[in-house]
């Protein structure tokens, strides 16, 4: 027993009177280790950091949309057909056959305004862009009330105070009395200085009647002009629409056609189109007028526009379906902001589309039943809804309608183009402009520019550390790795800077000669190799191993002078004189001055360091023993550095490789200055592009915080650090096995 | 100087004749000269330091990889000198094979590493490889101990079938002279034993130099041996007799220990 403890003691008080330098070693050791995981969890907090606020930033997107009831008020006795909601949602202003506009707070359903337009209209209809509502009566005469609410502040609260202005009067016929009777539907525009109705006559055909009123801005006289036509139509005329500028009146007839008139032209013969067998029961023209939503009487919604052709007049042409709705399609109510439209159908389904990404947004039941008329307030976030006796106001809200991954990442067919396509232009000007919001030429743009890059950087990087480390003589080997790493040190802002004003004109001016280097260099290294090892033995052991190159860096220099120097000869033996005018005539390619070559050079330049510093340690740290035993079997430099090194050193340079890719693919200011930013979709070596990160860089400060050009920047951010993450994963799977096959255990 | 420190009656496989060696510019070797008799082990034996291995890394001219090397006089085999600029090196060292102190094989499979002399020189046919694959190893006793795991790879050795891996990948390429730095230095006695062994065998085909710290291994498997002592050869002879009767002092302090 005594023996037994006795030790234990002994050990126990060993331990307290341990050393200082050993209690010291274990404290540091402690130290280093709670230092080093400190450091490591930080690194992976960051990183999960990042992703987390580009999720978080992102994720509004995937917000549902929706569309609730706010609000409910009788009208008792009034079916109303058009309606008005006001900015801030308060009250909605409707009219119905019996001629009566009449403005409703919402809030408790108080009538606030109200005008008789007329004692009977046969149709009526609404212009929300000018706050009109309108109506036609048997005999033509169209009268339209503009609405207007005016909001004031009262004790701290806003007050909305509706008001309906003195009527607009509009005749489709000079005499009344004899004039064909009006059946409807109507469809009316009633800006300041022109103002337009037409109306669909009983016994087929459509009667319009224009009013412009121009002022000469000299005389300040105004004139007038007043203009009415009478249309043909092949069939009654169930749905019209008037796009805003009045210029273009669209259609659609009971056996499902829609037509098309022209009415700059002067002449009656509608372009007419076929929408697939059922009537046509509403059209729309969403915000810029230049897509037509069309429903019909079997449920179907689609989008229209004119689209233009190769040869030919441009053509209205069905360019987006939609899903079906299970009764047929009564009103339809575009968003004065984007291309978002709510649509009722008669069995009382309610809907709210987005045109761009053809997204259903949100489908359900109508608070009121089937729908008489249909509204979306000017700011888009809220609906207003009427049936039989009834009006509703709803709350209405989507969250970046017009992304979808069919937007984000497919072909949309865009207003106005000819087909389907890939685009990114996210703003422009004009309020009415469709955002194209496709990452898919960035993406192409960023791997385009990466792959120049690399195309460059991974032959170089990597022979010339294999060279540099295997080959050169240690003498020059202490000269080419400083220089390489204070390659690595220029800014890429100076890279950029010289690619852009410096390089790019040069490449321009002596094209031939770049690409006679391209050959040139090559030949020259190889013969100034060759050449080399023709010379007698004697001379060439009198120069120190590994300074061959100083003599083939001569071959390469004299090689490119006299590129530099035959360059005009070449471009007019070769391109006639200039190769980007020859490039554009034989292949139709054009020519940036900004191109994939430029910025293939630049950031090759700035690649490159990185690839060489990795991969010259990748070559340096394999065992010299390894070699060693290769030349003692008589293999050569070459099969050694081949056979051995190259395969041992090859995860290192492999993930030399990757880091450099990373690099280029994050790299924003090269390409940023040498590319000229052009967001488009092609491989061409001569044109320019726009990468993921330079798009981020140029577009984030005029993306308003929240919006949808934010948060798909943010996507586009995420994206990116998604494509590293995914080749630097792999990359380290690769790795991993040709550590295990090569590496020494 | 001139001529052998020794008139041997033996014919040399190789004879190095007043070679001096300096690293920049301290001389390693001073004024070698000796004899390497063939199909006989030659031993060099002498304190760290003394130039052992750089002597023998002459022997193939592996020092030329070293920076700032400089040699005079010369080491004939064949007839020839080695250090001559016409001399093909990669051919020599083919002729001339060496074995590490520290097994090196290649990161790759027992086959390839065998393989990879052959190879080297221009043999593709697979039939053939595989005979000389077999044949290195045999010659090298590891045959029944890999034979299974041919294609395994190299790595998973132990330490001292690795050496043996290595002396079947230089004896793959055939050569004429095998030298041997120091090859049982990390194994323990039964794989040394092993190696020893497989040297005497070696010896019916082979001239063998190697360098080893260790007396009883000289004494056992060599005929000649030669003492080093700071860049001089200070004795060159049958091993039996200097091991017994030394001629001079320093090797007698040396070879029984008492060294100072
Ligand atoms: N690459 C080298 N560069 C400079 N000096 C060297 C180099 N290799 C060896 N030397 C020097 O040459 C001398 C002989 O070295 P060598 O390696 O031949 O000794 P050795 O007898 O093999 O010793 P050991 O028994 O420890 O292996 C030593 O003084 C050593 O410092
Ligand atoms: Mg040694």
């Amino acid at each position: 027993m005594a023996a037994g403890t006795a030790p234990r003691r002994a050990d126990a008080s060993g331990a307290a009177r341990l050393p200082d330098t050993a209690r010291r070693r274990i404290a540091t050791e402690r130290l280093a280790s709670v230092a080093i995981r400190a450091g490591g969890l930080a690194v992976i907090l960051a990183i999960t950091g990042i992703f987390a606020f580009l999720v978080v930033e992102i994720l509004p997107v995937l917000l549902p949309a929706r569309v609730a009831l706010a609000h409910d008020a009788a009208l008792a006795g009034v079916v109303p057909r058009a309606l008005l909601l006001d900015e801030y949602r308060t009250h909605d202003a409707a009219l119905g056959r019996d001629g009566v506009v009449r403005v409703v707070r919402l809030e408790d359903g108080a009538v606030r305004a109200e005008q008789a337009l007329a004692d009977d209209f046969v149709a009526v209809a609404g212009d929300a862009e000018h706050s009109v509502l309108a109506g036609v009566a048997r005999d033509g005469r169209i009268a339209a009330a503009p609405v207007a609410f005016t909001a004031s502040f009262e004790e701290q609260r806003r007050v909305v105070t509706p008001s309906i202005g003195a009527p607009i009067e509009l005749a489709l016929f000079d005499d009344a009395a004899a004039a064909p009777a009006v059946a409807g539907p109507l469809a009316v525009r009633a800006g300041g200085d022109a103002q337009a109705g037409a109306a669909a006559l009983a016994g087929g055909g459509v009667a319009l009647v224009q009013r412009r009123s121009e002022r000469n801005a000299f005389t300040g006289e105004t004139t007038e002009s007043l203009e009415r036509r009478v249309l043909a139509t092949p069939a009654p005329v169930t749905a019209l629409a008037l796009d805003p500028k009045q210029e273009q009146l669209y259609a659609g007839t009971a056996d499902g056609r829609l037509l098309r008139f022209d009415l700059r032209a002067g002449v009656a013969e509608p372009e007419s189109v076929d929408a697939g067998g059922a009537a046509i029961s509403a059209l729309s023209l969403l915000i810029g007028g230049r897509t037509l939503v069309v429903g019909q009487a079997d449920g179907a919604l689609s989008s229209w526009f004119t689209v233009p052709q190769e040869n030919g007049p441009a053509r209205l042409t069905r360019t987006r379906d939609y899903p079906s709705y299970p009764g047929a399609v009564r009103a339809i109510a575009p968003s004065q902001r984007d291309r978002a439209f709510l649509v009722a159908a008669d069995d009382g389904t309610l809907g709210f589309q987005y045109s761009t990404s053809g997204r259903t947004l949100w489908r359900g039941d109508s608070p009121l039943g089937p729908a008489t008329a249909l509204a979306l307030a000017p700011k888009g976030d809220g609906g207003a809804i009427a049936a039989e006796g009834r009006l509703a106001s709803l709350d209405v809200r989507a969250s970046h309608p017009e992304l979808s991954l069919g937007s984000l990442f497919g072909k949309v067919w865009y207003e106005g183009a000819p087909r389907p396509e890939y685009v990114w232009q996210s703003s422009s000007g004009d309020d009415a402009f469709e955002p194209k919001l496709s990452l898919v030429p960035l993406v192409v743009g960023t791997l385009k520019g990466t792959f120049y890059a690399l195309l460059l950087a991974v032959p170089l990087g990597v022979l010339g550390a294999m060279y540099t480390s295997q080959f050169m003589h240690a003498r020059l080997q202490r000269w080419v790795k400083p220089g390489v790493e204070i390659m690595a040190a220029l800014p890429s802002v100076v890279l950029g800077f010289l690619a852009a004003l410096w390089l790019a004109p040069r490449v321009e001016r002596l094209f031939s000669a770049f690409l006679a280097m391209g050959v040139a260099i090559p030949v020259a290294a190889i013969a100034g190799g060759w050449l080399w090892s023709r010379l007698p033995k004697r001379w060439v052991a009198r120069v120190p191993d590994g300074t061959e190159v100083l003599w083939i860096g001569v071959a390469i220099a004299a090689a490119m002078a006299l590129c530099v120097s035959l360059s005009a000869p070449l471009e007019r033996a070769l391109f006639g004189g200039s190769f980007p005018a020859w490039l554009e005539t034989s292949t139709g390619l054009p020519f940036d001055q900004r191109n994939a070559v430029v910025v293939g050079i630049a950031m090759g330049f700035a690649v490159i360091p990185i690839i060489f510093a990795i991969s010259e340690d990748a070559f340096s740290n394999v065992p010299a023993d390894l070699s060693a035993g290769s030349l003692a079997l008589g293999a050569n430099r070459w099969q050694t550095v081949v056979r051995v090194v190259l395969p041992t050193a090859s995860p290192g340079i492999f993930s030399a490789i990757m880091v450099g890719f990373g690099r280029a693919v994050g790299e924003t200011m090269i390409v940023l200055m040498a590319t000229g930013n052009t967001p488009i979709l092609d491989w061409s070596p001569f044109n320019g592009f726009r990468t993921l990160s330079a798009n981020i860089a140029v577009e984030i400060p005029e993306a308003p915080h929240g919006g949808t050009l934010y948060r798909t920047l943010f996507l586009a951010a995420l994206l990116l650090f998604a494509m590293t993450f995914a080749v630097n994963t792999a990359a380290e799977l690769v790795r991993h096995r040709l550590r295990r096959r090569y590496g020494r255990l | 100087m001139t001529a052998p420190a020794l008139p041997l009656i033996e014919k040399p496989a190789m004879r190095v004749i007043d070679l001096k060696l300096w690293y920049g510019s301290s001389l390693a070797l001073d004024s070698i000269s000796l004899d390497l008799p063939e199909r006989r082990i030659t031993a060099f034996i002498g304190p760290s330091g003394c130039g052992k291995s750089t002597l023998l890394r002459c022997l193939n001219r592996m020092n030329d990889l070293v920076d700032g090397v400089r040699t005079e006089g010369s080491v004939l085999f064949g007839g020839r000198s080695i250090f001559d600029p016409e001399v093909d090196v990669n051919a020599l060292r083919k002729r001339i094979g060496m074995v590490f102190q520290k097994s090196n094989p290649f990161p790759k499979t027992v086959y390839e590493n065998v393989a990879y002399g052959p190879r080297i020189h221009g043999v593709r046919a697979k039939g053939e490889l595989d005979g000389i694959v077999e044949r290195g190893l045999r010659a090298a006793a590891l045959w029944d101990e890999v034979k299974d795991r041919l294609h395994e790879s190299a790595l998973q050795l132990s330490g001292g079938q690795q050496q043996r891996l290595c002396i079947a990948r230089a004896l793959a390429v055939e050569p004429e002279v095998l030298l041997l730095d120091e090859p049982c230095s990390a194994l323990d006695p039964v794989a040394t034993a092993k190696i020893e062994e497989l040297l005497l065998e070696l010896r019916e085909h082979y001239t063998i130099a190697i360098v080893t710290h260790n007396m009883q291994q000289a004494a056992r498997v060599s005929d000649y041996t030669a003492f080093l002592y700071l860049g001089r050869l200070i004795e060159f002879g049958e091993t039996r007799e200097l091991f017994v009767k030394p001629r001079e002092q320093q090797t007698q302090d040396y070879i029984t220990g008492r060294f100072g």
